[in-house]
């Protein structure tokens, strides 16, 4: 059983439900003709200048129906069997075998050493002055090291967007384990946790993920930034078209890769916020 | 290896308290004794500033007395332990569990199995009036509601005693009125010992056996006062007006 929140709704009274109801519809109206409006300007602005200038919306549509549908081979790693897609898919595909990895290994790292050093009073005295002098430093300035280490492939852009995902998640899984209350932890101790394990396990990190999961979010988007920055380069991907095609003065093609970033994101946004709001369904 | 003094359940011997703080050391507390015998309700009341909390969260093994000891059954107290169940003024829920995850919060660290922790969980869930509201997260019950959760926790674990901080501070008045018969009605029914720090003289009359009234900046045990009225107690008693009378001339 949970608590009813649902009002009573009187006659002559609007109910909540159709006030949002509303309210939605209005803003679904104002993003239409919002959009509307940037579309037609766009168009307007881009007709009279050639496309290496500023492709129209109709030209990009197009360079991003041809991009999506244009055969081309791609050699699957680990299996190393060839297999025909899209010259989109492709890109997609080589940008995701840096940009995962990188997010992941990056990411776990970042929030297992934030955890480590909100808890720890002496690791966090000991490491706080490296940290201090590293943080600053762009993801993109290690790039000496993955090319002279991993080389330019997706070992390399991976341990770039890595090192981007471990900061983000760092910071805010030590900034959680920081505001974690002394009385809560008392409450805890009153209840029998003993270890430091336990304690983390059952009372720190549960307090603190609120903050992780946003740490884990911000990181999402961030790292699709890294992923084109460290495709500059030349490792294979959405960003490295991008560039390609932009050398080539084929701006639409290039805009439309643009677009595949920000649909990649807004679809991975969207399932982490509910992934989120499902894991915090408990926040205030 | 020293010996509790006197016999009670709790035994508060010559406990000092200094604190350091910027403006040098801070006098908390100086030579308090008193003892709580087996199954009594007592309240520790004071002025702000007398070292109340400061008292409780030594007892609570929260925080090392300077000097002196607390003694759990002939047991001198060196940390926080489930033989006392705490009940705080802000509640201290977690707010990532249920209802039910609270509760049995105390149980998964004692390694009951997943049933036997339900089992007891939700007889003290019966006992605090809170059944239906099991899955309720904390964000959705109102202050009382969230005290019931905090008392239904700290006697999951079944422990020797409750120590309570200022449960009810923050809940209105009405509310406290009903959670101070509910409290009772659960004291008498569990024949725990209770320890209940207040500043409200009218809570203590209502509730005491007898009340230790701490005074002074250092604290120290001013007076104790026994409350010898039946319960259910009536505010509109003279007696109950005297002793209120008495205390208030007493924390002064």
């Amino acid at each position: 059983m949970s608590i009813d929140t649902t009002t009573e709704s009187e006659s002559g009274l609007v109910t909540d439900e159709e006030l949002l109801e509303s309210g939605r519809r209005q803003r679904l109206l104002r993003g239409t003709i919002g959009t509307a409006v940037f579309l037609f300007i766009w168009q307007v602005s881009a007709t009279p200048v050639p496309t290496y200038l500023l492709p129209t919306p109709l030209a990009v549509a197009q360079a991003f129906i041809v991009e999506l549908t244009a055969p081309t081979t791609f050699i699957l790693p680990l299996v190393g069997t060839e297999v025909t897609l899209t010259r989109m898919i492709v890109g997609l595909i080589n940008s995701l075998y840096h940009y995962i990895p990188g997010l992941f290994v990056g990411g776990a790292a970042g929030i297992a050493f934030g955890i480590a050093l909100g808890w720890s009073r002496l690791l966090d005295d000991a490491i706080t002055p490296v940290q201090r002098v590293l943080r600053p430093i762009p993801p993109l300035a290690w790039i000496a090291f993955a090319i002279v280490w991993l080389g330019v492939n997706h070992q390399g852009a991976a341990f770039i967007v890595g090192i981007g995902a471990f900061w983000i998640n760092f910071y805010n899984a030590y900034a959680g384990v920081k505001s974690v209350p002394q009385s809560t932890q008392e409450v805890a101790a009153s209840l029998g946790v003993e270890s430091d394990l336990t304690m983390i396990r059952k009372v720190v990190v549960p307090k603190a993920s609120p903050e992780i999961m946003t740490g884990i979010r911000t990181s999402i988007g961030q790292s699709w930034m890294i992923v084109v920055a460290a495709e500059l380069f030349g490792a294979p991907g959405v960003g490295f078209q991008i560039i390609n095609a932009a050398q080539n003065l084929a701006l639409d093609v290039s805009v439309a890769y643009m677009f595949v970033i920000s649909i990649v994101f807004l679809i991975s946004d969207g399932i982490f916020q509910r992934v989120e709001s499902r894991v915090l369904v408990w926040r205030e | 290896m020293s010996q509790q003094p006197t016999d009670g359940k709790i035994v508060v011997d010559g406990i000092d308290k200094r604190f350091r703080s910027e403006s040098g050391v801070v006098e908390a507390l100086r030579d308090v004794n008193f003892a709580v015998t087996e199954g009594e309700f007592v309240c520790l009341i004071g002025a702000s500033g007398a070292g109340k909390t400061t008292l409780f969260r030594i007892i609570a093994g929260l925080e090392p007395a300077s000097k002196g000891t607390v003694w759990l059954d002939g047991e001198p107290i060196d940390g926080p332990g489930m033989d006392r169940g705490m009940v705080f003024q802000e509640y201290g829920l977690f707010p990532w569990r249920t209802v039910m995850g609270n509760v049995t919060f105390g149980l998964e660290q004692r390694g009951l199995d997943s049933t036997a922790r339900r089992d007891r969980a939700q007889e003290m869930i019966d006992l605090v009036g809170l059944d239906g509201f099991e899955d309720s997260y904390p964000k959705e019950l109102s202050g009382g509601m969230k005290q019931r959760v905090g008392i239904a926790r700290a006697l999951a674990v079944d422990p020797e005693i409750l120590l309570m901080d200022e449960p009810f501070g923050s809940v209105d008045a009405q509310t406290k009125g009903r959670l101070h018969d509910e409290l009772l009605d659960i004291w008498s029914a569990t024949n725990k010992t209770v320890l209940f720090v207040t500043h409200d003289v009218d809570e203590a009359v209502t509730l005491a056996d007898r009340v230790v009234v701490l005074t002074g900046s250092p604290g120290s045990v001013h007076e104790v006062v026994e409350i010898d009225l039946d319960r259910p107690r009536s505010r509109t008693d003279d007696a109950f007006a005297e002793y209120e009378q008495q205390l208030r001339d007493a924390i002064e």
